[in-house]
C-alpha cells in the first residue's frame, strides 16, 4: 500500500509543472509492479501495469513500452513488453500484465516503463511519461529455493526404499531366529 | 591319546575364548563393514538430492565423511554384538539344548561330554547369528534417525557442505558412543 501511494505520487511528480495549466487535457499516471512475492530462476514472474487516465480528456495513441527486461536475463513467457491503446476515458483505467522469466539469478533492478500518448486527437506531439520503479529485487536460484520450498516427496519415498533393506533384512533374520527359539521355550513351559 | 585330548581341550577353549572374545571373525568383519559402509553412503542421497549439493563439487567431502561414518558405524556393531552376545547365549541356553538334545538323543554312540559340545557349539552360533543380526538393525535404524534429526532439524539452517560433516560425524560419532556403555 505504501509502495503504492509512493509510486503514485512519484509518477504525479512528473506532471508537477503542469499544475497551473486548465485541467481540459488527458493526463495518464501510470504503475509498474512486480506480483511475485519469490522470484525464482527459472518460474514465472509477473509483471502488471495500470494506467490511470486523471484527466479530463481521452488519451489517444498510448504506447506502453518496456525497454528494462534485457532479453539476456528475461524470456517472455506471455504477454507484451510493447503495447499499444487507441484510447483511454477519462477517469478510467487499464490494465496490463507480462509474465516473464528470470534467466539468471542475482539482483535485478526494476527500473520503470515508458509511455507515451497524445493528449488529444489534433495534437502532433506525444507526451512522455514514466511508470513507478518496483526498485531492486534479488532473484533467488532454482537450487536454493528448491532447497526450501520443495516437498521432495519422491527424493524421500527412494530414501525409504534405499533404507529399508539395511533395517528391514538384519530385522527379519533376527525376529525368525528369535521367534523359532523363543516358542520352543515357551513349549517347554 | 593325549596329544588328542589336548586338541579337544583346546577347541573347547577356543569356544570359550570365541565367545567371551571382543574380535570378530573375518566374515562377520566384512560383513559389518560392508553394511556400516551401505548406511553410511545413504545419506548422500539425502544431501545430493534435498539439500542440493553437488555431487562430483562435494565428492570429496563424501569419501572422508562416509569413510569415517563407515569406520565408526562399523565399530558400534561389534560393541553392540559383544554386549548382546552374551545376553542373547544367557536366553537362549534352554532353548538351544533343548533343540540339541532332541536332535542328538537318536544318536547312541556320542558321549555326554560330545553333546555338551554340541550344545555349547550351538548355542554360540545362535547368539552370535542373533546378535549380529540385531545389533546392524538396532545401530542402522539409530544411525538413521540420528542423522535425520541432525541434518533437517537441528543443523536445517546451515550451509549444507557444514550440514553434512556436523550431521555424519555426529551421528556415527554419537552412535560410536552409545555402544561404547553397557546397556543397550
Amino acid at each position: 500500500m505504501k509502495l503504492w501511494i509512493t509510486a503514485l505520487i512519484l509518477t504525479f511528480g512528473c506532471f508537477i509543472p503542469s499544475f497551473g495549466e486548465e485541467e481540459t487535457d488527458a493526463r495518464l499516471l501510470a504503475s509498474k509492479n512486480v506480483l511475485n512475492q519469490y522470484l525464482v530462476e527459472g518460474k514465472d514472474l509477473t509483471v502488471e501495469y495500470k494506467i490511470f487516465n486523471v484527466g479530463s480528456r481521452v488519451a489517444f495513441n498510448v504506447l506502453l513500452n518496456d525497454n528494462s527486461f534485457p532479453e539476456s536475463s528475461f524470456s517472455i513467457v506471455s504477454g507484451n513488453l510493447k503495447v499499444e491503446w487507441e484510447r483511454i476515458a477519462p477517469n478510467s483505467n487499464v490494465t496490463h500484465a507480462v509474465i516473464l522469466k528470470p534467466l539468471k539469478s542475482g539482483y535485478f533492478n526494476f527500473t520503470s516503463a515508458e509511455l507515451s500518448y497524445h493528449t488529444s486527437e489534433e495534437s502532433r506531439e506525444r507526451t512522455l511519461g514514466y511508470t513507478s520503479f518496483p526498485g531492486e529485487g534479488g532473484i533467488v536460484p532454482q537450487r536454493e529455493f528448491d532447497r526450501r520450498f520443495s516437498p521432495h516427496v519422491l527424493d524421500w519415498l527412494v530414501f525409504a526404499f534405499m533404507t529399508l533393506p539395511s533395517l528391514g533384512i538384519p530385522f527379519l533374520l533376527w525376529y525368525s531366529s528369535k521367534s523359532k527359539y523363543d516358542q520352543s521355550k515357551v513349549k517347554k513351559n | 591319546m593325549a596329544g588328542g585330548k589336548q586338541n579337544k581341550l583346546s577347541r573347547e577353549e577356543e569356544l570359550l575364548l570365541q565367545d567371551f572374545s571382543r574380535n570378530v571373525s573375518t566374515k562377520s568383519s566384512a560383513l559389518f563393514y560392508g553394511n556400516a559402509f551401505i548406511v553410511s553412503a545413504i545419506p548422500m542421497w539425502l544431501f545430493w538430492r534435498i539439500h542440493q549439493m553437488d555431487l562430483y563439487q562435494s565428492a570429496i567431502i563424501f569419501v572422508i565423511g562416509t569413510i569415517i561414518s563407515t569406520y565408526l558405524v562399523a565399530l558400534a556393531y561389534k560393541n553392540v554384538k559383544f554386549i548382546l552376545k552374551h545376553k542373547i547365549a544367557l536366553k537362549r541356553e534352554d532353548a538351544v539344548a533343548k533343540e540339541m538334545m532332541k536332535k542328538l538323543a537318536d544318536d547312541k554312540r556320542m558321549t555326554k561330554k560330545e553333546k555338551d559340545e554340541r550344545v555349547l557349539w550351538k548355542k554360540n552360533e545362535v547368539a552370535d547369528y542373533e546378535a549380529t543380526t540385531f545389533s546392524i538393525f538396532y545401530n542402522n535404524a539409530l544411525y538413521l534417525v540420528l542423522l535425520i534429526v541432525a541434518s533437517f532439524f537441528l543443523l536445517k539452517n546451515f550451509n549444507p557442505v557444514v550440514n553434512y560433516s556436523l550431521s555424519v560425524g555426529s551421528a556415527a560419532g554419537l552412535l560410536a558412543l552409545f555402544s561404547t556403555s553397557s546397556k543397550v
